[in-house]
């Protein structure tokens, strides 16, 4: 990233290389956001900037464009508003990026959505008219010529857009070269899905180096041992490691008092993503960590401490 | 290749034939009867159930190729008579064989209602005869030879241009439980087989809709 370019405070800790922290907020099926607002007023001390998910799973939420803008207004943390091209043609997707700028949103974040075959409106047309990769070129083509297919943008969008990447991924070289395109599309940065698995984390980092992209790596805190169960059974690809179960479960266990079982359970996140993430900043892989855990917002203020060098 | 037909479910086929007495068959000897849709066998389980159910079958033809308006009209023109004295044609064939029907009898017996008994489901590859893969939309821009000959339009879910997704789990899809192979995973082994990644690292535009468009012919005579 150049330095006369940046349009949001996640553009400037980059260009200025301060270590990055983002969290993630997911509104729901509610028209009513007080919950996530309350959220991000909780973690916006601790963060440069929140993502706001755009119907994960392919289930029908608020729209994300919407809910970024009115997470902003009403706290001030600055959003990383994510769009899918699940569901709208390169049209659509044109139009919100405008209607971001008008809205105030500086960052976007590029994901390709899951299938809508997964989500609660199976029936409903799989857009993909884009994918991940050229949605990047067509923020950066909007926002670097201030045209879109030539035609010039009155008043052009201001904003950096990032990708997403899977360091789970198996094959991992598929992964790597895809990251490779987004690179050439003009990728920003890079934020990864969780990882728990140091080794192939730094496989993967390295393997992606070449393509210089800013990276921000995925961790997923685990509120409860109930939280961390469900999230290596239903997350595909991403499998907690049995011995971190087993630890969590023994806290779940050994201790009945609710507020020294939360402690324990916050120890246990220091104590596991401390060394992790040192590590990985230590051979420089590393321009930030974004926090993914939602409705965790109390584990902030040591996600600070877990990332200082 | 084989257009792929399924059978409606009969209920449906009676629904549509409300209020129609005497019918005739239209079945397809071509790719519906390799579906068993259509075909002598299908024609005549047809023609039975439906006289089980109070109709008159006029009568039955079954044809090389519905979808040729030029082998329809020889065909059909020899049932011209009888085509007097029916309510309703019932094809056993694909969709184009429905329109083909339609288009042929336009100008002789333009009241004659043309219906479908079979809903038809792509183009299809042949494994062997009651196994057929989609593996070709006819997209009208072939990629096969950038792709190491795996159409990305069929093979993936969300027929992206630069995949695979993060809905590839060890090398399969989100789409159908991790069941079925990613599409992008089969275009990244088979290029590296070819020592062609470079292929699989180019950044693909998305595809061009602009020529898409409405009623698409091709007219070379
Ligand atoms: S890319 Fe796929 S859908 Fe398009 S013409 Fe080739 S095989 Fe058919
Ligand atoms: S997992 Fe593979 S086949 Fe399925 S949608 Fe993603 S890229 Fe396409």
């Amino acid at each position: 990233m150049t330095e006369q370019k940046i349009y949001s405070k996640v553009g400037e800790a980059l260009a200025k290389g301060e270590f990055v922290l983002t969290g993630e907020l997911e509104p729901e099926k509610t028209c009513d956001l007080s919950h996530t607002i309350q959220e991000a007023k909780e973690m916006a001390p601790y963060v440069h900037a929140a993502n706001v998910t755009d119907s994960p799973l392919a289930i029908v939420t608020i729209n994300s464009l919407a809910a970024s803008h009115i997470i902003q207004e009403a706290t001030g943390i600055e959003t990383v508003w994510q769009l899918t091209v699940r569901d709208c043609n390169k049209i659509g997707l044109a139009g919100m990026i405008m209607g971001a700028e008008a809205l105030g949103i500086n960052n976007v974040l590029s994901l390709c959505g899951d299938h809508t075959a997964l989500g609660d409106c199976p029936e409903s047309k799989p857009v993909f008219d884009m994918d991940s990769a050229t949605l990047i070129q067509l923020v950066r083509e909007m926002v670097d010529t201030g045209s879109i297919n030539g035609k010039e943008i009155e008043h052009p969008p201001k904003m950096h857009v990032g990708g997403a990447a899977n360091p789970n991924a198996d094959p991992m070289e598929a992964e790597i070269l895809k990251i490779g395109r987004k690179a050439e599309a003009g990728c920003e940065f890079i934020q990864t899905q969780v990882v728990y698995d140091l080794d192939r984390t730094i496989e993967f980092l390295e393997g992606i180096q070449k393509y210089k992209v800013p990276i921000f790596l995925g961790i997923f805190p685990m509120k409860s041992y109930g939280i961390a169960k469900g999230f290596d059974m239903f997350v595909p690809g991403v499998d907690v490691p049995k011995e971190i179960l087993a630890r969590w479960k023994s806290v779940k266990t050994d201790i009945s008092d609710k507020a020294q079982q939360k402690e324990a359970y916050d120890q246990l996140n220091y104590e596991f993503f401390k060394p992790f993430i040192s590590e990985l900043k230590s051979k420089n892989l590393l321009a930030g960590v974004h926090c993914m855990a939602v409705h965790y917002t109390r584990i902030f203020p040591k996600l600070v401490d877990v990332i200082k060098a | 290749m084989v257009v792929i037909t399924t059978k409606k479910p009969f209920e449906e086929v009676l629904d549509t034939l409300k209020n129609i007495n005497r019918i005739t068959i239209v079945s397809c000897a071509t790719c519906a009867a390799l579906c068993q849709t259509g075909g002598t066998e299908g024609a005549k389980e047809m023609s039975e159930k439906l006289k089980e159910k109070g109709f008159d079958i006029t009568t039955v033809v079954v044809s090389e190729d519905v979808c040729d308006n030029r082998v329809m009209m020889k065909d059909l023109r020899k049932i011209d008579e009888e085509l007097s004295n029916t309510d309703a044609i019932l094809t056993l064939a694909c969709g184009l064989g429905v329109q083909s029907v339609i288009k042929v009898l336009k100008k002789k017996h333009p009241e004659l209602p043309v219906f479908t008994a079979n809903n038809t489901e792509f183009i299809g590859m042949t494994e062997r005869i009651g196994r057929f893969y989609k593996r070709c939309a006819g997209c009208g821009d072939c990629l096969l030879n950038e792709t190491g000959g795996i159409c990305p339009i069929t093979t993936c879910a969300k027929g992206l241009m630069n995949g695979p997704c993060g809905g590839m789990v060890k090398g399969k899809c989100e789409v159908g439980n991790y069941e079925k192979d990613c599409g992008w995973v089969l275009i990244y082994e088979r290029l590296k087989e070819l020592g062609r990644l470079d292929l699989f690292s180019k950044l693909r535009a998305p595809r061009d809709w602009s020529e898409s468009g409405h009623q698409q012919e091709v007219i070379f005579r």
